[in-house]
Parts: C-alpha cells; sequence; structure tokens
C-alpha cells in the first residue's frame, strides 16, 4: 500500500496532492541559475581562446604529479577525516568517555580556525612543517568536524530495538555496527565524507602555504602571474570535472537513503558502552585530536598576540569583526532563501531539475574562491549600484557555500513524515502554505544546522571577500591577509584570534545535541 | 449534512490498478467502514476520497459536490475532509491546542472552538502539551478532535486505533464512534480487524484487492455473505464439506439428510455460536477433543465422524476434554457450490 | 524551537549588524556630504595599507579629495580589472610590480598620461607607451645567511653550481621572480634564458609562496640563499621585531640578477576624477612621498636626486641592466619557460 504513497506517475498529472508549489519549482531554476554563474563564467573564459596555454601547462610530466597529488590528497584526507570523525562520534555518542560534552564543543571547535591560521601556527611551531602529509595532516584535522558532526547525527536517529533486535538474532556488537548502524548511517557520513573531498579541490590557503601543488594552486599561479583568466579557466575547469568524478562516485556508493525509522514514535537511544580504564585513552586521544587542531593555532597566537600587545587598534579590530558578522550573517541568510526551496524539492519532489540544481551546487564547492570571486566581479561589475557592495559579498557567500546548507536541510526534510502533508491538507492549507506551516517548522533544526555552517564557513572565507567587498570594508579574514601580506604575523595575531572566538560562537550552537540531530 | 457518493472509482500505480471500478454511497452522517487485508487497496481509497492522489477514471461526490472526475480534481485543501492518520500524526512541534487550531481559520472562533473540543475529548488540562507527552490513546483523541475543528464534510479514519492497546482501544472506538454519530459526520473508517468494521458502523464494505465483494449492514454481511470468502473475512467460520441436491435438500455431517440421486458438493458455512451442544443422544453425536478458554466465552474443539468441529459457547464450562455429546445447527443454511 | 524566532533574530542581527559596519565606515570616511565629482577617488591599490595608508591620509588632508581604497594582491587586482572592463569603478591603480600594469594596459584600459607626469621620472623607469609611471624602486637581490655563506655569488650563473644544490630558495608563483625571468629572457635571449633556469632547477631550488618565507628560511636556517627583492630582509626584521641573521647581496655590476623593477601607478581610461589620478601620482613622486618611501619601506627612489636608502648602494652602484620595464607583462612565455624547466 506504500506503493500509493509516491506519485502515481513520475512525470504524469500533477493535479491534487502532487503538485509541486510553483514558487519551489521557480526557485529550484533560481537556484539552479545562480550556482551555474562559475560555471558558465569558466566556460565563456574558456572558450575565448587559452587552450594552447592550457595545454602548455597541462601537457606535461608535472600534471600527472599534480593531478595525483590532488587525487591523493582528497583520498587520504577523505579517509583520515572520516577515521577521525566517526570514532570521536562513536567515543563521544555511544561511550561512558568522560566529559564527552566537553570533546564534542572541542571537536567542532575545529571549524572555527580557519584552514590558513592552522597552517600558519604548525609553520610557526615546527618551521620545516610543509609538503604533502603536512597538507594532509592540516586538511584532515580541518574537514573531520564535519564528518563528526555527521556521524553523530546518524548515530542518534538509530533506534536502540534495532540494535537489540540484530544482536537478539546473534549478531555480534562488529556485525550490529556493520549491518545495522553503517548502511542507515553510511548516507549521512557519505555525504559529509564528500563535502570534505570537494573542500581539500577547492583549498588554497594550507597547500600554498605548504607548498602542495594541487589544482587549485595551480589555478591561483595562473590568475595571479599570467593575467591569462582563459588558461586558467580551463585548468579550472578540469577540476570541475575531477569533482564531477568524485560527486558521481559518492551518489553511486552512497546508495537509497533509508528512512529513519518506521513510526511516529520518538527514538529510544542505544545505552552506552563501559569502557573501563580504556575511556581514559578514549579521552587522550580525543584531546590529542583537539590540541593538534585548537591547542596549538590558539598557543601561537596568543604569545603571538601577547608580543604586540602593546599596539593593538581595538577600534579596527571591533570594526573588523562587526564587519565580519554582517557580511556572514547576510551570506548565510540568503543562502537559506536559496537551499529551504531546494532541499524541500530534493526531498519531496525529486525530479531532474532537483538533482541538477544539487550536482550544480556541488560543483561550484569544488571550485576555488578566486573563481567564484571573478565569476562575480564580471557579473557584478554590470549591476551597477549593486557591484562592491554588503549584498553582493553577501550573495558570493550564498553561492560558494550552498553546498554545506542544501545537504543538511535536505536530509531534515526528507525525514519529515509525509503523512504530516497529508492531514495539513485535509486542514485547508494549500501544499504551499503546508511546506511554511508544517515542513519547515517540523525540519527546523536541520535547517539552523545549515544556516549556522554557512555563516561559520563565510566568516572565514577570504578570496571572494578581497574582490567583492564595499570598498575600504575590512574583515577579520581580509585583515589577517593584509597583515600576514607582509609578514607581521605578530599584527595578525588579534585578528585571528577574534576571528576564532567570534566563529566559535556558531560552532558552540552546533555542537549542541539537539542541532547536531535534525529531527 | 452530506453523503458521500463513490461511482467506477479506479485508481491505478505504475499502470497497474489498485482500486478498481469501486462504488460505494454512504449516507450522510452514517458510519460506514472498508474491511479488508493489509495491501489491499483500503487506505489509497481513503487517499483518493481525501485528495492526496488522483483516481484514473470514476467520481466521488461529497452529496452534490463533484469533488472528483477524471478531468477535475478538487486539491485536498478545499474538500473540507477530515483525516485521521494511523498513531494519530500530531505535529510534533506544535502544542495540543495549536495541533487542534491548526484546521480553523475563523480567528474569533478559534479559542472557543478549541476549548469546546478539548472539552469534548475531555483533555482539557492538556491544551499545552506537546504530543510526546501524551499517550497514543490521547494522542488519537486529539487527531480527532484536529480534525473535526474545520466541520468537515466527511471524516476520513485511518485505522486509527490499531496501535493501541485492546482495552484502550475499545473504549476509545466507543467513544470516538458516538461523538461523530452524534454530530452526525459522515465518516468512513478503513480497517483491518474484523470486530472493529461491525462493532461501530452503520454501513460496512469488504474489500479484496482493490474491489468490493459486499456491501451491507454490519448483520448483512455476517449473516448473509455472499462467499465463503467473506464469511471468513468478517468472523470464525466452520466450512463443512456437503453437497446439495436438485430438490434443494443439503447432506453433511451436521444435517444429515438423504439426498435424491443427483446432487453437487459445496460448502455449508456455519458460525460457531450457530451450533448448540446437547446431551449425548440427541442430534449428531460428537466427542469432546480440545477446549480454547477466553474467560467471557470458550470454544470447544469436537469431532463428529471424522470432521473437526468448533463450536463458541458461553464461558461457564459445562464440558470437558473426553465428553461424548450431540451437536445441533441452529443457524441459517449458507451453501455455497464448489 | 521556532524557526521563524530564529531567523526573525538573525535577519534584525543582520541588519544592525550592517547598519553598524556603514556608520563605522562613514565616520572613517572624512570628507561627506558634497558629491562632487571631484571630491571622490577610487583606488584599487596592490601596495599593502600598511605601506601606504600613511601617503593617502597625508593626501587626503592636503587636498580634500576622499579616497575609496581597495586593497589587494597586485595581479589578482589586474585580473580583476581585466573582468570589470568598462565597469570598472576604479580611478587608478597602484601596484607592487610592472608585470601587472602591463597586463591592464595591454587591455587597453588605462589611459595615456600627460608629459608633465611621465617627466618627473627617468624614461626607464615609465612606460614606454606612457600608460603607466613608477612609484617606487626596488632591487632583485640575493638573501643569504652570512654566517653559512662566506663566498658570495657574483652572477646569477653561480647558483648553478653544484654546491648550492638544495640550498637556494625562490618565489616561482611570485609577480617579482616572474618579472627577473622575463627581465632575463629579453637581456639573454629565449635559448640561453631557459638553459639557465634548466640549471636551476638542476640545483633542487627550493620554492615558497611569498618572498617573506624566503627571508625566514633563511633565517630559520633551512636555507643559505634566496632570489628576491632587497626590502624583504626588512619587512621580515620589521616582522619579527627582531635582528634577523640575513643579508642583502648584490651580484656584480651588469648582471640580470640586479634588475631594477618598480611599482607604479596607471589611470584607468573609464576614470571618473581622472584629475584627482593625475593629483594623486604627482603627490607620490614629489619628494616629500618619495623620501619618505625611501626611509619607512627601505624602497629606492625613482626619482634621481633622492638617495639610496640607508646601508645599500645606490641605483647607479648597482649597476642594473637595462630592460624595459613595460615587456615585463609577457609572462606568458615566461610561465611556460618555467613548467618546461619544471619550477613551476
Amino acid at each position: 500500500m506504500t506503493l500509493t504513497r509516491t506519485p502515481a506517475t513520475p512525470s504524469g498529472k500533477t493535479a491534487g496532492g502532487i503538485a509541486v508549489p510553483r514558487v519551489l519549482r521557480l526557485s529550484a531554476v533560481l537556484v539552479l541559475m545562480l550556482a551555474s554563474i562559475p560555471l558558465g563564467y569558466l566556460v565563456i573564459r574558456a572558450s575565448g581562446g587559452g587552450f594552447d596555454a592550457a595545454a602548455a601547462v597541462l601537457l606535461r610530466e608535472k600534471t600527472i604529479n599534480m593531478v595525483f597529488t590532488t587525487v591523493a590528497l582528497a583520498i587520504l584526507v577523505a579517509l583520515f577525516s572520516s577515521l577521525l570523525g566517526i570514532s570521536s562520534a562513536w567515543l563521544i555518542q555511544r561511550t561512558n568517555l568522560p566529559v564527552s560534552k566537553l570533546f564534542l564543543v572541542l571537536g567542532t571547535l575545529t571549524l572555527a580556525v580557519p584552514s590558513y591560521v592552522s597552517t600558519y601556527a604548525w609553520i610557526a611551531l615546527i618551521p620545516n612543517f610543509a609538503g604533502f602529509w603536512a597538507a594532509v595532516f592540516i586538511l584532515t584535522l580541518t574537514t573531520s568536524p564535519y564528518v563528526l558532526l555527521a556521524s553523530l547525527a546518524a548515530l542518534r536517529r538509530i533506534d536502540a530495538t534495532q540494535e537489540e533486535s540484530a544482536r537478539a538474532l546473534g549478531l555480534n556488537s562488529v556485525a550490529v555496527a556493520k549491518r545495522v548502524i553503517w548502511p542507515q548511517a553510511r548516507p549521512t557520513v557519505s555525504a559529509s565524507v564528500l563535502l570534505a573531498m570537494l573542500y581539500v579541490l577547492s583549498d588554497f590557503g594550507a597547500v600554498s602555504l605548504l607548498r602542495v601543488d594541487t589544482f587549485t594552486r595551480v589555478v591561483h599561479t595562473m590568475y595571479k602571474a599570467a593575467y591569462d583568466r582563459s588558461a586558467a579557466a580551463v585548468v579550472a575547469i578540469i577540476l570541475v570535472l575531477l569533482a564531477a568524478i568524485l560527486i558521481y562516485t559518492e551518489q553511486r556508493a552512497r546508495g537509497k537513503a533509508v528512512a529513519a525509522k518506521s513510526g511516529l514514535g520518538s527514538i529510544r537511544l542505544a545505552p552506552k558502552v563501559d569502557l573501563g580504564w580504556k575511556k581514559y585513552l578514549a579521552a587522550s586521544y580525543l584531546l590529542a585530536i583537539a590540541t593538534a587542531s585548537i591547542g596549538v593555532p590558539i598557543y601561537v597566537l596568543v604569545t603571538r598576540f601577547i608580543s604586540v600587545s602593546a599596539d593593538i587598534n581595538f577600534s579596527d579590530l571591533i570594526t573588523a569583526a562587526i564587519s565580519t558578522l554582517s557580511a556572514a550573517f547576510t551570506g548565510a541568510l540568503m543562502a537559506m532563501a536559496f537551499a529551504i526551496p531546494l532541499g524541500i524539492l530534493a526531498a519531496r519532489f525529486r525530479s531532474k531539475l532537483s538533482s541538477w540544481a544539487e550536482i550544480g551546487i556541488l560543483l561550484t564547492h569544488a571550485l576555488p574562491g578566486v573563481v567564484i570571486g571573478l565569476a562575480l566581479v564580471a557579473l557584478g561589475s554590470n549591476l551597477g549600484f549593486l557591484y562592491q557592495t554588503l549584498p553582493l559579498l553577501a550573495f558570493s557567500y550564498a553561492v560558494l557555500f550552498l553546498a554545506k546548507a542544501v545537504g543538511s536541510i535536505r536530509n531534515s526534510f526528507a525525514r519529515v513524515p509525509k503523512v504530516y502533508d497529508d492531514i495539513s491538507r485535509s486542514l485547508g492549507y494549500t501544499s504551499w502554505q503546508t511546506i511554511r506551516k508544517v515542513t519547515i517548522p517540523i525540519a527546523a533544526p536541520g535547517v539552523i544546522t545549515g544556516f549556522l555552517l554557512v555563516l561559520l564557513t563565510a566568516m572565514k572565507e577570504l578570496p571572494a571577500t578581497l574582490m567583492l567587498r564595499p570598498t575600504g570594508f575590512d574583515t577579520l579574514a581580509t585583515e589577517i591577509w593584509t597583515k600576514t601580506a607582509i609578514s607581521q604575523y605578530g599584527q595578525a595575531a588579534p585578528y585571528a584570534l577574534l576571528l576564532v572566538l567570534v566563529a566559535a560562537i556558531p560552532t558552540y550552537l552546533l555542537s549542541r545535541p539537539d542541532r547536531a540531530q535534525p529531527e | 449534512m452530506t453523503a458521500l457518493k463513490i461511482d467506477g472509482l479506479t485508481v491505478t500505480y505504475a499502470n497497474r490498478p489498485v482500486l478498481n471500478e469501486l462504488s460505494l454511497h454512504v449516507p450522510s452522517g452514517a458510519f460506514a467502514t472498508v474491511l479488508g487485508p493489509s495491501g489491499c487497496g483500503k487506505t489509497t481509497l481513503l487517499r483518493a476520497i481525501a485528495g492526496f492522489i488522483s483516481p484514473f477514471s470514476g467520481t466521488i461526490r461529497f452529496g452534490d459536490q463533484l469533488v472528483s472526475v477524471s478531468s477535475i480534481v478538487v486539491p485536498p485543501e478545499r474538500r473540507k475532509v477530515g483525516y485521521v492518520a494511523q498513531e494519530g500524526a500530531l505535529f510534533p512541534h506544535l502544542t495540543v491546542a495549536q495541533n487542534i487550531a491548526f484546521g480553523i481559520t475563523d480567528n474569533k472562533v478559534k479559542s472557543d472552538l478549541v476549548a469546546e473540543l478539548l472539552d469534548l475529548i475531555g483533555m482539557s488540562k492538556f491544551a499545552n502539551r506537546m504530543p510526546n507527552e501524551l499517550s497514543g490513546g490521547q494522542q488519537t483523541r486529539v487527531a480527532l478532535a484536529r480534525a473535526l475543528a474545520p466541520e468537515p464534510k466527511v471524516m476520513l479514519l485511518d485505522e486509527p486505533f490499531s496501535a493501541l492497546d485492546a482495552a484502550l482501544r475499545d473504549d476509545l472506538r466507543a467513544e470516538v464512534s458516538e461523538l461523530l454519530k452524534n454530530r452526525k459526520t459522515t465518516t468512513l473508517m478503513v480497517t483491518h480487524d474484523r470486530e472493529e468494521a461491525l462493532v461501530v458502523a452503520d454501513l460496512v464494505a469488504l474489500m479484496r484487492s482493490g474491489q468490493f465483494v459486499q456491501t451491507g449492514t454490519p448483520t448483512e454481511v455476517y449473516l448473509d455473505p455472499v462467499s465463503p470468502e467473506v464469511a471468513i473475512s468478517t468472523g470464525d467460520v466452520l466450512l463443512l464439506s456437503s453437497t446439495k441436491d436438485e430438490a434443494g435438500k443439503i447432506d453433511s455431517v451436521l444435517t444429515p439428510t438423504k439426498l435424491g440421486t443427483e446432487f453437487v458438493s459445496g460448502k455449508l458455512v456455519i458460525r460457531p455460536e450457530e451450533i448448540r451442544i446437547k446431551p449425548a443422544g440427541s442430534g449428531v453425536a460428537a466427542s469432546v477433543i480440545d477446549l480454547d478458554y477466553y474467560g467471557h466465552d470458550a470454544v470447544v474443539h469436537l469431532d463428529a465422524a471424522g470432521e473437526r468441529i468448533n463450536v463458541r459457547i458461553s464461558g461457564d464450562l459445562k464440558v470437558q476434554v473426553g465428553d461424548r455429546v450431540g451437536l445441533e445447527h441452529v443457524g441459517p443454511i449458507r451453501w455455497f457450490p464448489n | 524551537m521556532n524557526l521563524r524566532k530564529y531567523f526573525g533574530l538573525a535577519t534584525v542581527v543582520a541588519l544592525i549588524l550592517s547598519l553598524t559596519a556603514c556608520a563605522a565606515d562613514s565616520d572613517q570616511a572624512t570628507g561627506e556630504g558634497d558629491s562632487l565629482s571631484g571630491t571622490e577617488l577610487t583606488v584599487y591599490s596592490g601596495r599593502s595599507e600598511e605601506f601606504i595608508g600613511p601617503f593617502f591620509a597625508d593626501f587626503e588632508a592636503a587636498t580634500g579629495i576622499e579616497l575609496n581604497v581597495r586593497y589587494g594582491d597586485s595581479a589578482e587586482l589586474a585580473a580583476q580589472l581585466l573582468e570589470e572592463g568598462d565597469n570598472s569603478p576604479a580611478d587608478i591603480f597602484i601596484s607592487q610590480d610592472a608585470g601587472s600594469l602591463g597586463a591592464v594596459a595591454e587591455a587597453g584600459m588605462l589611459a595615456t598620461l600627460e608629459s608633465e607626469v611621465l617627466s618627473l621620472v627617468p624614461a626607464e623607469y615609465a612606460a614606454a607607451s606612457g600608460n603607466w609611471v613608477g612609484i617606487t624602486g626596488r632591487a632583485r637581490v640575493f638573501a643569504y645567511d652570512p654566517i653559512k655563506v662566506t663566498e658570495l655569488p657574483t652572477s646569477i650563473d653561480d647558483l648553478l653550481d653544484p654546491k648550492w644544490d638544495g640550498k637556494i630558495g625562490f618565489a616561482p608563483t611570485n609577480a617579482s621572480f616572474q618579472g627577473f625571468v622575463t627581465a632575463l629572457r629579453q637581456l639573454r635571449g629565449d635559448v640561453a634564458a631557459e638553459a639557465w633556469l634548466t640549471g636551476l632547477a638542476a640545483n633542487n631550488p627550493v620554492p615558497y609562496e611569498k618572498n617573506t618565507m624566503i627571508v625566514e628560511a633563511i633565517n630559520a636556517g633551512q636555507i643559505e640563499i634566496g632570489l628576491t627583492n632587497h626590502y624583504y630582509v626588512y619587512t621580515v626584521a620589521d616582522g619579527l621585531g627582531t635582528e634577523i641573521n640575513v643579508k642583502d647581496g648584490f651580484f656584480a655590476a651588469g648582471d640580470p640578477g640586479n634588475l631594477i623593477n618598480v611599482s607604479g601607478a596607471g589611470v584607468l581610461n573609464t576614470a571618473a576624477n581622472s584629475a584627482g589620478a593625475v593629483e594623486l601620482i604627482k603627490f607620490l613622486l614629489s619628494d616629500e612621498s618619495q623620501n619618505r618611501f625611501v626611509t619607512d619601506t627601505y624602497e629606492y627612489s625613482v626619482l634621481p636626486n633622492i638617495p639610496a636608502p640607508q646601508d645599500l648602494p645606490s641605483f647607479l652602484e648597482i649597476g642594473s641592466p637595462i630592460v624595459d620595464l613595460d615587456a615585463l607583462k609577457d609572462v606568458r612565455k615566461t610561465q611556460e619557460m618555467l613548467i618546461r624547466a619544471g619550477l613551476l
């Protein structure tokens, strides 16, 4: 009978309860268009020649190395951040780990530290810190919180009854993890691992400081020194293709998302595993991760901060913090306006359109910030009064980080039982009103998670901010850039410290249990 | 008040009919039930009436209003149907009072109406509770109040009591049907529980594989089934192999009769309560081989000339295993050819 | 959890913050009110605020022209200008290197400067096309560890000696290094230039993202010598606030390694206030400003009458090779060469 709960024919009638609200369809088209601005820009730039120059860049031995380095970096970071993220999540959620709440906060707090700041800190600590494995190390620390949050959310959705039934059927705890927990957690966790890999593809800060030749570093180099935008665009398109392969593979491997639970009743969580004395071992493990990811950056920043505390311009510091917050807040709100309709469409009215929009957003996410920045410069400079204003800057954040929001929003909408739609419709609400009054409020925790993720990431953004900010508008990230560009690390320290401090607020909210569990 | 009229309703999924040419007329204010096994299409029927899915053909009328023909399908929000889902499906983000108020559009009457409905379901003290703080029965009550609030023309109940425990289910069912009948709300409830289908209904429709096999009052469908299968679906039956001659005389182990030369074989359908146990010597000889004791009544398993016969008797047991007794058939004769 | 409350709050916060940010912004801007076209000037500056901000403040005070300055990386600002095309809000582009200016000029986006401005500096420090003019001079040098390096190289060719294997630092992605290689191509021809690069590559030089990182690496003892601009030694020392174990060294006179490059400025064709832009260039080329560049940022003046920074040889003493700075924009071939040599 459940067969009839889906539309009678996928493409068929739109009458009655299965109509896609026009607002949703229009906004999906709009979002798809917005997300494809950078891709369209690349195609236009690349078609303006540049194949010869790009061929010179690409048809050489080093390219194979570059492809290999980029792919190996992405895969290793995915692997290690999965290990770190999943193990931390399990220890925090399912064992009697001491001060587990503190470890959760520490584990997510890493998100507040931009990758360029932690890289600087590690270089300051170990002058020889550079190269491939250093990049694997830094990027693993940077991306593992995403996997941690996703794994936690997944673990919190699995009812203890299922595990108990499996145990009763003779499965041991390893088999339960493999055959009951993992299949249910996989879609959520694998989506977060994909985001981690796309992050690696697009990262510039860490790889450039650590001198690792990835595609993004090469794209930057070409933009920086060659003034040859066409060739750079050709290389960036190859980066997009690489991202497309990753996205395709992940969507294949992800498998079908499974319904969280069969009934409407609330979840009973499994009892915590008693680790015995090993809980101190587990705590040391998590403490070591926290030390590496936030301990070192904060230690280095504070010591540098102390060394220059005499001449800090507090008014500049506060102004930059306010600017950072206002741009990031506006950007996160805009991202929500784009992500909510798309999330609903993807969760409820899955179609070619919604799939393409999602893929477009993910591809955009893999692009270096400088590409997005230039694409919006090309577009924005035609918009006259809007160019180099706060709204356009915020818009660039929304385009850059939409992928972060759409995932959690789609998942939380997918978990709202459809029977609520039916009830609401029978009580006189149209399908659009139903989405507003019922679906969105029930999915609220996931929506807020998406909002916080975009807010957090936008605060740390640099390349697009440099190009699109209003003239004279300094954010904490641009101030850090300004100071470090001329080696004034001591002067940069207070800005970096304040950025970590400000970003810690949304990060803390993200780590709260009701947040990480979009139910 | 509004009658519900369904004519020739066909719903397809992936080009296969899920509902096939269904017709059903529920008079205004009547309480109708649709009884059928899971997978027969009864929830699909409710969803088509509510407008959640579009039928392939056929018509649905609420009184004189055509809400669904093949080309015109009135969206669910304009049909004025009440819908109570399994387990209630209260909105988890709203309080009890907000849930009930959800469908009320007139702000002036909202608070009075909510108070009135809370009172009606006996839950005035729970107005500000969240759904997860309620018991299963309370959730169902609130779901009913929520569905009643906009004064629907037709109330649809989708196995609303199936998740509740037995004692609570009987009470709540009686309470709900009384409430709906008092308000003269035309109601259609689907269920797979045969007792539930009969006890509250004015009209019962028996559904099999997307079709109605029999429609009638509870006594009609129980006492006068159109087939042995229908008889089985509405209650316990004894199916006795039997023969019938051209004069209409019927022979079976309970009705030993001399037949003519021409006869056909078939089945005799007898309800377990239509057989009386007599002292040995009267009626058909049988021996008690087992007893199922339920308290209020009991089922006696007997062997009569090699045929196994179950008889329902009242709880004060007068027989025990091994007794030799006589059996007498007291009910109507229902005979179906093989 | 009430979503509407949450986002309502978020919107209010965003609004308040934006207003505060704008207010803070207009507090900083001095001469508000009158919107006469001559009173505002939009500057794209590849020179960092730390080093040129004080000049801008003095210019505002002296002229009453309000500057809207957009700081960024010179090459990225050039790329941004090229994307903006005719819609660019910029009036003037100040760049750290001649290459970025050349690229914008090549796209036909820079106006020809009046001879009154061009004649302020010697011809070799301005574009032959007249599209831009040099503001400060910077010498290519080798920075070295004075304890470890006792025998100084006299020519860039000395660096090809196997004794430097793994000990040389350079910044291959940086415009300053690519400008030097472009000049080398001009001076020796493409074949010889590529041979030198191949030789350098054979010595396994260590690539750095920034020039300052080369100096820091020498100071940390990781490498012994590095190809960079002369002032980075001072920048790093200032940043660390301590003495560092790194010194600038010059090759023999006339060696390509002694290239003098310039930072410079050009006025956009589409400038709304080109008169103001020319005023700013004149201000930066004044004796007072030029002296300040020398003392504050250890750069060379492009004016013949201003002495070299303290402890540094004059341009004459350095004996830099003669190159067409405007042609340094031809970095595409340079990059291809660097790629072939395996350095980029």
